[in-house]
């Protein structure tokens, strides 16, 4: 009974995943369409990316705009190597019109996939280190870093757009095939989507392994009161670096995985709008609560495809209004939300059993 | 004891119902599962897929409406092969992954016959690969780069040959300029359009005196024109893409410069563009395409008049909107002469077709799945409307990777691969 | 490019940019909210004044056309100031202390906001026509448009105006003493209600001024606002949050510096190479070029 009541979160998880898990199994006995394999692919990769996310906002206290950057660092280092790849190892028809005659220094390495692979997350883990070190030490906080965040995505997507030579502006990287062939295989598309499945559940693990630490508990006690733990002796800026960084390798992750499922990256994933969504995901799922990150990037993201669909014309503001009324009203998710309800609907239960 | 059993049941389930409303909320949004007969029923349907939010709707939403024009005049006059078009719109909110998803969800899961569709070349670039994975057909309708022929493609716009050469041949030989000034978004259109341009101006014996290229969206033109006028091109070609072009035209009337004083050929002006900037800013300057609302055809006059009364009075029909106009009823030709709205038969029975469309006689080229089209060079008036000045005397066939002309084989612009 | 045309140029970008910010500088500043609409207020002045472009060449003699445009300065105002408040009514009344929450909250009423103008406007960008008197320049060969002039004479106008709104006045008084020590001021005796509401109503007001007045260099349109988030943000931030001048200089700054990156390199690195700048600068000094000096660890 109570590795229940201790477990409820992990036990949901659980059956979230054997749900997810069976969706290639749906689509082949026809209860779901074809193309969802790939659509729930790229949203378990949203999920892991929101894990992360819940881990400096709603565990530590620190809001990013700029998420987006990592994501698509991570997802440009798979796309140069899915690239390289395709035209084995020759110059690209963008960098020829950039005049190049030969590949530029910094797309050599993801010839490699070893290298490619540690690259994938050592250059986003390096970016977040360097900003999340001064940025932190400084004490620069609160609302401050979200905006600060804000330009930096803003600057990053100028920078990629303007470099065409380099990185093909806002046509992106397209016309890859996946790490294991085929982007038009559905046996390739299952194997992925199963190793989106399996990040996830690796990334879900570890993030709860770290919060059930003295860690977690540290990084609570930065968000709910900073100067008191600073002044406990805790070298505050550490841990959220420390944080930080673990959340951008962990975007930089779900970004690689998303540009296989996704066969393509471009600059519209590095817009303040997409890393805005990532916050929204954690905030309606529930932020504070891994399993309300997972829910929230999967369900918010599912619906603005449905939305989007059936009003085409007018899905912004039913999605706009949806939000700012979780927001206003549901502070804490969908998460707090159906907790809150259990445990009014236990404390009605115990009072009547009390007057009976 | 009891009820805590029953909290954690209530709690599991709670899971579950998340869970599955969840995934049910994915499930509906695979969407419009009523008429999935696709082909063999009393309709048939094709993708719609444009930007209705974001920024590229400013362009975008009245292709979708020539679309939606085209494909009710073909239904009142009894359909397809005796079928109604059904239309299935979607948003790409002006994000290519979002045009690739939802280019795979009209291919996949509502299984349509085709899709009309993107505008910016990143949206084609990113729907290229879905269509042509699941061996699906995009009629694509406006004038773009060139360097491309995909087999799943077929481009209703103006390849880089009917559109910005004869555009400088016009600026170089009819209007004798010598000094050329190239200034464009920061992109692959204006960036690919550029690169021909300096090619051929070379080519020509005469001078590019700047190539400046600013971020899309960019609005503060002030160091640009302050640029223009301190090197006095005789022509500026004009490669801007979107709200930049209303800045641009704005601030330089603003700034004093008029076509008198600077003159400037743009490839992405037509008449809705005009009425943004206000027309009396744009008084003389020049633009390139293959069709005006002016263009003097039965088929435009029943064209025009058919498109303002479905959106209204104030509406204006331009290139790109014909060409996605023309793009459904060369759909409907070829399905005909196909007898099928199978993919594979409709590729195989599009080449040659001819259609006497607004702008006049086009044809289908097997080869390139391009279309011949007239260019005509035109000049605008302080009225709003654009008049040709110029015009080709027979359609241009398209040659989208330049192969016929010898400065351009030789300044080896073709891509690698 | 000669000097004189890149100090005006600087000057003029500047002003721009000073009042898309100025009322940001009001609801960021001094209310703490973060408001992700703001860009659309601008969108909604630039719009009202097509409005009133359109009544008044409908309705009245071609003689009057030109009045339009100053009348449209007002009723601009006017009607962002309406929107603000049914905004802080609705919607950030129930956010204050709740700083990253009105973020996120006001992030949805951008997208509404937005929305809202396609489906009323369509979402093909409309036009407005410069009154006579505001079109040509004066000057040769280094010209100052007309235009320019005036929205750097209504940047000063509207800084002068909120400054003795601020500082001259008990309303601006009570303005601030709500703003600083809201429990304070309450016992004081003022309705802090009325004063949330009203400031971010003036806040709203002047970004519909500031629409009004970029109306005729730009390109009206449903996504006009989305420009505008980050550099006035950043504006806000790089001059101290919570004080005018810091607004102003901070303006000066990014514009100036902006316009002479952009002669150096190209738009778009120029675009970059100032973020980072800025970045880096708030790094060194997190608190912006003038901070409030206090003693509180957590202002």
């Amino acid at each position: 009974m109570s590795f229940l009541k201790k477990n409820t979160k992990n036990i949901v998880f659980t059956i979230i995943v054997i749900l997810l898990a069976l969706i290639p199994l749906f689509a082949d006995i026809g209860l779901l369409k074809s193309s969802s394999i790939v659509r729930y692919g790229r949203y378990i990769t949203f999920a892991i990316v929101a894990i992360g996310l819940d881990l400096i906002w709603g565990y530590t206290g620190i809001l990013s705009l700029g998420h987006g950057i990592y994501f698509c660092l991570g997802g440009y280092g798979m796309a140069m190597y899915l690239l390289m790849q395709k035209t084995g190892g020759k110059i690209t028809d963008f960098m020829q019109r950039g005049g190049f005659t030969e590949l530029p220094w910094f797309w050599k390495p993801f010839l490699n996939l070893p290298v490619s692979l540690i690259l994938i997350l050592v250059v986003p883990g390096l970016l977040a280190a360097l900003i999340g070190y001064f940025t932190f030490k400084n004490r620069v906080r609160g609302v401050y870093f979200s905006i600060i965040s804000q330009a930096l995505t803003w600057a990053m997507y100028t920078l990629f757009n303007g470099l065409q030579p380099y990185t093909n502006g806002t046509n992106g990287i397209t016309g890859i095939d996946t790490i294991i062939g085929s982007y038009y295989d559905s046996t390739n598309i299952k194997i992925l989507f199963y190793a989106a499945l399996a990040a996830l559940v690796l990334v879900y693990a570890l993030s709860t392994f770290l919060l059930g630490t003295k860690f977690g508990k540290i990084l609570i006690a930065i968000r709910d009161g900073e100067n008191r733990t600073h002044f406990s002796g805790y070298c505050v800026s550490s841990f959220k670096t420390f944080i930080y960084v673990l959340s951008a390798i962990f975007a930089a992750a779900a970004g690689a995985i998303y540009v296989n499922l996704n066969n393509s990256i471009s600059t519209s994933e590095m817009t303040i709008s997409f890393s805005v969504s990532m916050i929204i995901w954690v905030a309606v799922g529930g932020r504070g609560s891994l399993i309300g990150a997972v829910i929230g990037a999967i369900l918010v993201s599912g619906c603005e495809f449905g939305i989007s669909s059936a009003f085409p014309d007018m899905w912004q503001y039913i999605i706009g209004i949806f939000f700012t009324v979780v927001i206003l009203f549901f502070r804490r998710g969908i998460v707090g939300f159906v907790s809150d309800a259990f445990q009014r609907l236990t404390a009605l239960k115990s009072k009547e059993g009390s007057a009976a | 004891m009891k009820c805590k059993l029953l909290k954690k049941l209530a709690l599991i389930t709670a899971g579950i119902v998340t869970a599955v409303s969840m995934s049910a909320c994915g499930g509906n949004s695979s969407g419009g599962e009523g008429g999935s007969e696709s082909a063999d029923g009393e309709t048939v349907k094709v993708g719609l897929l444009h930007s209705l939010s974001g920024t590229m709707a400013i362009s975008e939403t009245s292709v979708r409406d020539a679309e939606l024009l085209a494909i009710e005049e073909i239904n009142a006059a009894g359909g397809v092969l005796g079928k109604q078009i059904e239309a299935v719109e979607e948003d790409g909110a002006s994000e290519p992954s979002k045009f690739a998803e939802k280019a795979q969800k009209l291919i996949q899961d509502d299984e349509v016959a085709t899709i009309f569709g993107c505008w910016t070349s990143a949206s084609r670039k990113a729907v290229k690969p879905v269509v042509e994975g699941n061996n699906a057909l995009l009629w694509y309708p406006v004038q773009y780069e060139g360097m491309e022929s995909s087999p799943n493609i077929m481009y209703m716009g103006a390849a880089p040959n009917q559109q910005a050469v004869p555009a400088i041949e016009y600026c170089a030989e009819d209007m004798g300029y010598k000094t050329f000034y190239l200034l464009g978004s920061d992109y692959v259109f204006p960036q690919t359009a550029n690169m021909i341009a300096k090619a051929q101006i070379s080519a020509l014996g005469l001078e590019t005196v700047a190539e400046q290229y600013v971020p899309m969206g960019h609005t503060d033109f002030q160091t640009i024109i302050a640029d223009i006028k301190s090197k006095q091109p005789d022509v500026v070609i004009n490669t801007l893409n979107g709200d930049s072009n209303v800045a641009f035209f704005k601030q330089l009337a603003d700034a004093g410069v008029s076509s008198d004083d600077v003159m400037t050929m743009s490839f992405s002006i037509a008449e809705e563009e005009v009425n943004s900037i206000g027309a009396n800013l744009l008084d003389g300057h020049l633009v390139a395409w293959n069709y005006y609302m002016t263009t003097d055809t039965p088929e435009n006059e029943k064209f025009v008049a058919a498109y303002k009364a479905k959106f209204g009075e104030d509406r204006v029909t331009s290139d790109p909107v014909e060409a996605a106009y023309i793009g459904v009823y060369l759909w409907k030709a070829a399905c005909e002469a196909a007898g099928s709205f199978d993919v594979d038969a409709v590729k195989a029975a599009a080449g040659g077709i001819e259609f006497q469309a607004p702008e006049g006689k086009v044809v289908v080229n097997a080869e390139n799945q391009h279309i011949s089209k007239t260019v005509r060079i035109g000049k605008i008036s302080a009225d709003g409307t654009i008049n040709e000045v110029k015009a080709t005397d027979a359609p241009v066939e398209p040659d989208p990777y330049l192969t016929t002309y010898d400065w351009a084989v030789a300044a080896n612009l073709q891509p690698l691969e | 490019m000669d000097i004189a045309t890149m100090i005006f140029n600087g000057i003029s970008t500047s002003s721009i940019l000073l009042l898309t910010a100025l009322g940001l500088a009001i609801t960021f500043g001094l209310m703490r909210v973060i408001n992700m609409a703001h860009g659309e207020f601008i969108m909604i002045g630039a719009y009202t004044t097509y409005v009133v472009q359109d009544i008044f060449s409908k309705n009245l003699p071609e003689s009057f056309f030109d009045l339009y445009y100053i009348v449209s300065l007002f009723v601009s105002f006017g009607v962002a100031f309406l929107i603000g408040v049914i905004l802080e009514r609705l919607v950030i009344s129930r956010l204050y202390g709740r700083e990253i929450d009105s973020l996120l909250a006001t992030w949805g009423v951008s997208l509404v906001l937005q929305q809202a103008a396609r489906s009323i406007f369509g979402a093909q960008p409309v036009n407005v026509k410069a009154p006579s008197f505001l079109q040509g320049s004066i000057g040769g060969t280094t010209s100052f448009s007309y235009v320019r002039l005036f929205i750097i004479f209504v940047m000063v106008i509207c800084l002068l105006g909120i400054w003795l709104l601020m500082y001259k006045t008990s309303f601006g008084a009570r303005m601030r003493a709500t703003m600083q020590n809201r429990s304070m001021a309450q016992c004081l005796g003022i309705n802090t209600k009325v004063m949330d509401c009203v400031t971010f109503g003036i806040g709203s007001g002047l970004a519909g001024i500031a629409g009004c007045s970029i109306s005729l260099l730009f390109s009206i349109d449903s996504t006009l606002g989305t420009k505008y988030i980050v550099d006035t943000f950043m504006v806000v931030v790089l001059g101290g949050v919570g004080k005018l001048i810091g607004t102003f200089t901070g303006a000066g700054v990014i514009g100036i510096s902006n316009i002479t990156l952009e002669t150096l390199t190209s738009a778009s690195i120029a675009k970059f190479l100032v973020l980072i700048l800025v970045i880096v600068f708030l790094q060194w000094k997190p608190q912006g070029l003038f901070a409030i000096k206090s003693r509180s660890l957590d202002e």
